[in-house]
Order: structure tokens, then C-alpha cells, then sequence
């Protein structure tokens, strides 16, 4: 009789004994496919805990005669690693008129002086996204009608509620903002939305006029970078860029010093990472944890199958010793014990993606569900209490998939063949090293 | 032959077969315990990871309720005391508050000290300076001596500008005059601190308040004494503390810190509003609980696979038992006599195993992790990790002999000893 069809015919008939093996090698595949997909599920969350610590470089090109370029910045986000988000801004002044060119009345009570040329002017803040700007997200402005100036506004201003009332101006108005230096130089911009202020200004008699909350215009890009640069382009002063890793960041602003086009030896680089910087020890720390219990469960695994295959084969010591004693050699007794692991161990390994697809799938559903009811849940603090930032906006962040991946699934499968193989080999060598007539003799 | 006796004289006689059995159990009792043990772990560092994002909330005066004259509120400022109530709330970590004084500032000789663009300094009188948006923020650095804490009276904190200008170091003093024509006091202070401007001034994103108006480095912080007492004989009673920041050890708690310190009753709650700042911690706390489900799943899972795997095994061992057992009844032993001596049998091996696997599990992480190059410190397995497993353990294995033994007990000995090996 072959050895195939003794290892073939052994596994049918002893039905409990396979189905033990093959339960138990099953379970044994599952856990560790499952615990590779959960650790690579980890990793991408600890991508997403990094990326979602805001770090990010500012660009300060205030000095530049022509600031940072629609094309520089499109350069800059072609580094690798960038996260897309970034803001881009601009300041200065702008007389104000109206759409007839009448200078429009500006708030001077409560300035500590009103600068010779801006009796009618006050400060621009231009925003890709008016909503982000520190007046805004810090100094507690908020819009009340109309709506916000974003990266696609042209032409457009948010302006102080004061201010609206004071010269008459309504959303869907249209004033003239005009260069301070140079008179003739204006361009005409439609009222986009009427923003006011939550919290007083506390620079009240320090400021000077264009700078009081009542006297400041936001705007967009392009309509600031005519009245700074006198152009049509979007050139900007500033520009924060945000990164998928802050540790990266030093690299990334290295290399964007490295791009062509831009007298980086005038602007001024900083990084912003402290938040990622405070969370670092903590984070890694997070990270080793679950490094450890991987490598816990993949070194009790490999003991644990170890051990069973060697308790099973010690049971069948009698069985080597009856074919032993019929002339079978050693060598393909030995094959024959092997080739039944084996079978039982491709069955349970196929039958092992499924499982562990299946609970892989369980737990990303869990996963998803958790952040969508976390993220709905409302703040609910009673009193006079208020709750700050509120939900976190779309940071962008990648979606966790735990799955098993096709790398896993040949790790587990090389790694199980040679156990199953190493094992068998090892708790056979004993029984082998008999003599039949030992091995029959011995007392079962 | 007492069943006892029996049971031991088995395990004795197979002493290989026990051999492995108690590895096996050793190493996944081991398995288990580390679970535990990294669970709370992770547990621990989740909560750490949340105490560094900077959760804070903030008590100011309310200005809608207090009333205005002259284009001053009128309302109350906070008091020392208040501030002390709330920091002593479970759950603080640190508390600061700023009373912003704008002196100039003189040396030991008298002089007044050469500063940048602006008239006088900034100065924040501060509680606990590390607590400072501006420290907190990164924009500025402490790089010699030490913070200002709430028991000093008369400390400072100058910029490495301001020193290098006017050759002041550590331990030097200064003295502070906010309104010299309204004979406020000279007040003298010790400087503890020198700290680095990291952030670019001249970027224009913080100009939205008056202390845009000063150079970084004529900011200057005081002790919250010092800062007091430059005040005297102007303005105490128009000027004051209004705002204070309160910042917690965990994110994830700060609603009910706050809740806690609405229930204050001592302090007025409608001439004071409260505002939760806990923007870092929403931003990762979704990626975080992620991170640590996938890691309570992960044990969740090494523990029923462990029980499946005891089950497993013991079952295979004593399926491998099944002559022995017709042999037993046969010479008339009773069933249960044969399950209690399994049983029994079993036992002894994890009375072993057990408290070996608890000696196991506490090295285990620890070894790994300095094998693997990293570094682990609060996976700890603790007793009551050990009580749950042994309890939890002893009653699985007994419900495993039982099970195992059902299919073999429900034969006659006649029917099991002429079935084939």
C-alpha cells in the first residue's frame, strides 16, 4: 500500500482524531491571520493619529517681491507625504469705496491713531478658507449672513457687521477696495457675507484704525494679490502645509528650500508639530503594545502547535511500531505521518481565509460603527458651559481596513507548512530511533 | 485502588505525556495573562496618549451678564481663591491664569531696560507658567531655569533677546513700574527663566489681539503676586484676573471634570462661563478608539481561542484514553469516579502550571520587548489577572474533562474494548 493512500485512508477512518487536527489548525491559521490583519489595522490608525496631530509647516515669503506663486504651491503639494490640506494667506491694507467711488466711512473710536492715508482703510485678510482664519477659529468673529469666502471666491468680502450698517452695504453689494499707496489702482468686490464679533477687542487704544475689528475686510486670495503684487494671479505671503507625518516634516521642508523658482533665502520656514511632539512617547509607546502582543501570540502559537503534533504522535507509538515491524521504512512511515499533518494543515489553511476574512470583516464594522456614533454624539454639558471645536471637520483621514492581506496569508502559510513539518519530524524522532520489538513491547 | 492514588500514579507513570500536557497548559495560561496584562496596558497608554493632547476648558468672566460702564464691563473678576477651588477638582493636572500688567522694566542699577519697537513690556503674571498658551503651544521654549509656580512670589521669565540686550542672567533682578505718574510700586523680581522664541513674529496670523502690538521679546512673565502688586494703589478694582485655564489629565473625562466644577456651589456660575478646549483630542480620539477596540479584539480573541484550544486538547488526550476507560468500568469502577479521576488528574498538571504561568507571563512582555528592541513598561500581570484565569481556567478545564468524557461514558465497557485500536 502506498504511503498516500495509508495517510489518505488513516485520516478517514480515524474521523475524531482528524477533525481534532483539523479544528485545531484551523483556529490556529485563523488567529494569526486575524492578529496580522488587526496589527496592520493598528498601523493605519496610528498613521491616522499622526496625520490627524495637525503638523505642518508655515512659509512666511511676506518679503518676497512677488510672494508664493499659484505654480509654487502646486509644486510644494506634489511633495510625497503632504497631506493636500493646506491654507494659504495674504495681508494688507485697502482703501474702501463704494461702487461709485465715494470713500466709505470707517469706525475711528476707540484707535489709538488714524495713520495719514487711511483715514477710509483698514486691514485685508485674505484666506483660502475665511472660516480657518485665526480671527475666526481664535478671535471669536463669526459670520452672520452670507456665507464665507473659500479657495473658489473671486471678487469677494466679508465685511463687519458695523460697518454694513454704517455705510449701508448688504450681502450682494458691491464696494471698490483700492491700493493705499496708489490711488488709482481699485478693484470692485461683492459683499459675500457680514461677519461680527463675539469677544471685545482688547487692543482697544493700542491698535491703530485700520486695525479694529469694525475696519477689517476679509477677502480672497486673488483680490488681495492684486492689491499687493498688481496682478490677476493668486499669489499669496503665507502658506501653512500640512503633512501625513510629522516626522517627515524636517525632510519635506528640506526639500521644498530644494524647489526652483523662489528666493528661499528671504522667507522664513517654521514647523508647527507640538501637539505631535507632546503625544510622541505616549503614541510610540501605544505602538510597542501592540508590536508586543503580536509577537506574544505568534511565539505561544508556534509552542502550542508544537506541542500539540508531538502529544497527538506519541499517541500512535504503537501503530510505528506495527508498521515498522511489517518492513515499512522508516523514512516513509515518517512521510506518511507527515503527509496527514500536511493534508489537514492545506485544508485548514484554505478554509482559514475564509474564517479569518469573515471576522476581519466583523471587526472593521465594529470599527466604523464605533467612530460614526462617536463622532454623532453630542456634547452634552449642562449649565453655562460651551463646547469648543465641536465634531472634528474631515481631516482626511484613511478609512481602517482590516483584512486579510495576500502577504499575510503566504507568511501564515509558509510559516505553517514548516512548522507542521518541523514538528512532526521532531516528536517522531524518538518513536523512530526504536527498535519495533521496543516499541511493541512497550506497555500502551 | 483510591481514585487519588490512581491519579497520581498516572501522571507519574505517563510522565511525558504529562510533561506535555503541562507545557501546553503552561504556555497558554502564559498567552492569557499576557492578554490581560496588555489590555490594561494599552489601556493606560491610550490614556496617557489622551493626557498629552492639551484638553483644557476656560472660566472668564461673563460679560453678557455683568453689566458695562464706559466701555468696561462691570462684572466681577475671578479671585484667587476660585481659581484654587476649581484647580483642586479631581482630575486637573494644572491650572494657569493670566493677569496682563503693561510695565517697563528697570535693572539692579536702575536703569530701564533696552527693549525692542515698543514703549514697555508684556507681561503675563502667571500661576503656573508651563501652563501658558504660549509655552503650551510650543511658540515659546523654556531653555534655562525653571517655570513660575504658584508658590513664588516674585519670579520672572525674560526672553534669551531681552537677557543677551541687557546682560541679565539667571538669579538677576529686575524690577517692575506699570504707571510711574500714579505711584504704583517699584516691584522687584527674580529672574528664574529664559526662554527661546520658536514662533515667527512676523507672521501676521496673531495679530488679532493687543499683544500683537509687542515684540516676543519684551513679553515677560511674572509671578501672579508680582503682577498684583504692580497694580496697587492704580487699579485693582478695574483690573483683574479674567480669564483662567484649566487643564485635565484625561480628554476623555473632561465633560465631567467640568461638571464636577459647575458643582462648586461657593463660586457664582452666572458671572462666570466655561468653555471646553479639547480640539487635538477630537481630532485623534476616533483614531484612537480605533487603535484600542482593534487591541481589546485582539485579546478578546487570544482568549477564545485559548479556551477552544484547552478544549482541543484535552479531549484528544483523553479520546486517547478510551481502552483505559473500558478497562476501568469494566473492573466495576463507577462513571464518575473515571470523570473525577481525569479530572483530578488534570488539576494536578494546572496546579503547576498555573502559578508557572504567572511567574511566565510577568517576564514575557518584558524579555520580548528588549529582545525585539522595544520598550514596554506598563504591561504588568497583576494578581487579580491570576485569580481570573485560575478561576476562569479550572472551571474550563473541568467542563472540558466532562464533555470529553460524555461520548466514551455513554458506551458499555463490552462495546469499548472490542472496538479496534
Amino acid at each position: 500500500m502506498s504511503l498516500w493512500k495509508r495517510a489518505c485512508l488513516y485520516s478517514i477512518r480515524k474521523k475524531g482524531k482528524t477533525i481534532t487536527l483539523l479544528a485545531f489548525l484551523l483556529v490556529m491559521a485563523t488567529m494569526m491571520l486575524t492578529c496580522l490583519s488587526i496589527q496592520s489595522a493598528t498601523e493605519t490608525a496610528n498613521a491616522n493619529i499622526k496625520k490627524a496631530l495637525l503638523g505642518y509647516f508655515t512659509i512666511n515669503a511676506k518679503h518676497l517681491e512677488s510672494g508664493i506663486p499659484e505654480d509654487a504651491v502646486s509644486s510644494i503639494l506634489a511633495i510625497n507625504s503632504l497631506s493636500g490640506r493646506y491654507t494659504l494667506r495674504s495681508y494688507s491694507h485697502a482703501n474702501y469705496y463704494d461702487a461709485d467711488g465715494k470713500p466709505l466711512e470707517i469706525n475711528t473710536e476707540g484707535a489709538a491713531q488714524v495713520p495719514e492715508g487711511y483715514e477710509n482703510a483698514g486691514k485685508i485678510v485674505a484666506n483660502s478658507n475665511s472660516q480657518e482664519d485665526s480671527y475666526f477659529t481664535d478671535g471669536g468673529f463669526v459670520l452672520t449672513g452670507g456665507s464665507a469666502v473659500t479657495a473658489g471666491s473671486r471678487n469677494e468680502v466679508l465685511i463687519h457687521e458695523k460697518f454694513a450698517q454704517h455705510n449701508g452695504l448688504a450681502v450682494g453689494d458691491t464696494m471698490l477696495l483700492g491700493n493705499v499707496s496708489e490711488n488709482a489702482h481699485t478693484i470692485p468686490v461683492t459683499v459675500a457675507g457680514i461677519f461680527t464679533n463675539t469677544k471685545e477687542q482688547d487692543s482697544i487704544g493700542i491698535a491703530p484704525s485700520y486695525d479694529l475689528y469694525d475696519n477689517i475686510v476679509f477677502t480672497d486670495l486673488s483680490t488681495a494679490s492684486f492689491l499687493l503684487y498688481g496682478d490677476g494671479t493668486a499669489s499669496s505671503q503665507y502658506g501653512d502645509f500640512y503633512v501625513n507625518d510629522p516626522d517627515d516634516l524636517d525632510r519635506i521642508m528640506t526639500e521644498v528650500q530644494r524647489l526652483p523658482g523662489m528666493d528661499w533665502e528671504s522667507c522664513t520656514l517654521t514647523r508647527y508639530d507640538n501637539d505631535y511632539q507632546n503625544a510622541k512617547e505616549s503614541l510610540e509607546g501605544l505602538r510597542n503594545i501592540v508590536f508586543i502582543a503580536i509577537a506574544v501570540v505568534s511565539v505561544i502559537c508556534f509552542l502550542v502547535l508544537a506541542l500539540f503534533l508531538t502529544l497527538r504522535l506519541r499517541g500512535r507509538v504503537h501503530e510505528t511500531g506495527v508498521y515498522l515491524a511489517m518492513g515499512i521504512s522508516k523514512g516513509s512511515v515518517l512521510l506518511q505521518y507527515l503527509l496527514e499533518v500536511i493534508l489537514a494543515a492545506a485544508i485548514a489553511l484554505l478554509l482559514s481565509y475564509g474564517v479569518s476574512s469573515a471576522i476581519s470583516n466583523q471587526i472593521g464594522s465594529r470599527l466604523l460603527s464605533q467612530v460614526t456614533t462617536e463622532t454623532y454624539e453630542a456634547v452634552d454639558l449642562t449649565g453655562n458651559a460651551e463646547s469648543g471645536g465641536g465634531p472634528a471637520g474631515d481631516l482626511g483621514l484613511s478609512e481602517i481596513i482590516v483584512a486579510v492581506s495576500a502577504k499575510d496569508y503566504l507568511t501564515v502559510w509558509a510559516f505553517g507548512m514548516v512548522l507542521c513539518t518541523a514538528s512532526t519530524a521532531l516528536a517522531a524522532y524518538p518513536v523512530m530511533k526504536m527498535k519495533p520489538k521496543s516499541i511493541l513491547t512497550q506497555m500502551s | 485502588m483510591n481514585l487519588v492514588i490512581r491519579a497520581v500514579l498516572y501522571t507519574g507513570r505517563k510522565w511525558k505525556k504529562t510533561l506535555l500536557l503541562f507545557c501546553l497548559l503552561l504556555t497558554i495560561t502564559t498567552l492569557v495573562l499576557s492578554g490581560l496584562a496588555i489590555a490594561d496596558a494599552q489601556e493606560k497608554q491610550t490614556e496617557e496618549v489622551r493626557g498629552t493632547t492639551g484638553a483644557s476648558f476656560t472660566v472668564e468672566r461673563d460679560l453678557s451678564t455683568g453689566g458695562w460702564t464706559s466701555g468696561y464691563s462691570t462684572q466681577r473678576f475671578m479671585t484667587e481663591d476660585m481659581i484654587q477651588k476649581i484647580a483642586a477638582t479631581d482630575g486637573i493636572a494644572g491650572y494657569d491664569a493670566t493677569l496682563i500688567t503693561l510695565p517697563r522694566f528697570f535693572n539692579s542699577k536702575r536703569e530701564p531696560l533696552v527693549i525692542e519697537t515698543n514703549f514697555s513690556c508684556y507681561c503675563y503674571g502667571s500661576y503656573n507658567s508651563q501652563y501658558h498658551e504660549l509655552f503650551l503651544s510650543g511658540r515659546f521654549e523654556l531653555v534655562e531655569g525653571t517655570h513660575i509656580t504658584d508658590d513664588l512670589t516674585n519670579g520672572a521669565i525674560i526672553s534669551r533677546q531681552l537677557a543677551d540686550q541687557n546682560g541679565l542672567k539667571i538669579g538677576d533682578t529686575v524690577t517692575g513700574i506699570y504707571y510711574p505718574e500714579n505711584n504704583t510700586p517699584a516691584v522687584d523680581m527674580e529672574i528664574i527663566g529664559i526662554f527661546d522664541i520658536v514662533a515667527d513674529k512676523g507672521d501676521q496670523i496673531n495679530m488679532y489681539d493687543d499683544a500683537s502690538y509687542y515684540d516676543y521679546s519684551n513679553y515677560i512673565f511674572c509671578s501672579m503676586k508680582a503682577s498684583e502688586d504692580m497694580l496697587k494703589g492704580w487699579g485693582e478694582d478695574s483690573d483683574g484676573i479674567s480669564e483662567a485655564y484649566f487643564y485635565v489629565t484625561d480628554a476623555a473625562q473632561l465633560d465631567n471634570v467640568i461638571r464636577k466644577v459647575q458643582g462648586i456651589s461657593s463660586i457664582e456660575w452666572d458671572n462666570f462661563k466655561i468653555t471646553a478646549n479639547n480640539e487635538v483630542y477630537q481630532n485623534i480620539s476616533g483614531a484612537l478608539t480605533d487603535t484600542s477596540s482593534l487591541i481589546t479584539t485582539l485579546i478578546a480573541l487570544i482568549t477564545a481561542v485559548s479556551m477552544v484550544l484547552i478544549i482541543l486538547i484535552l479531549s484528544m488526550s483523553i479520546r486517547g484514553r478510551k481502552h483505559e476507560i473500558g478497562i476501568l468500568l469494566a473492573v466495576g469502577i463507577a462513571k464518575p469516579a473515571v470523570i473525577f479521576q481525569y479530572a483530578l488528574e488534570t488539576f494536578l498538571i494546572a496546579i503547576v502550571a498555573f502559578p508557572l504561568a504567572y511567574l511566565a507571563s510577568q517576564q514575557a512582555a518584558g524579555t520580548l520587548g528588549t529582545l525585539l528592541g522595544k520598550t514596554v513598561e506598563n504591561v504588568i500581570v497583576t494578581s487579580q489577572h491570576f485569580t481570573l484565569v485560575a478561576v476562569a481556567g479550572s472551571i474550563l478545564l473541568a467542563a472540558a474533562v466532562l464533555v470529553s468524557c460524555i461520548p466514551i461514558m455513554r458506551l458499555k465497557p463490552k462495546t469499548i474494548l472490542s472496538q479496534m485500536e
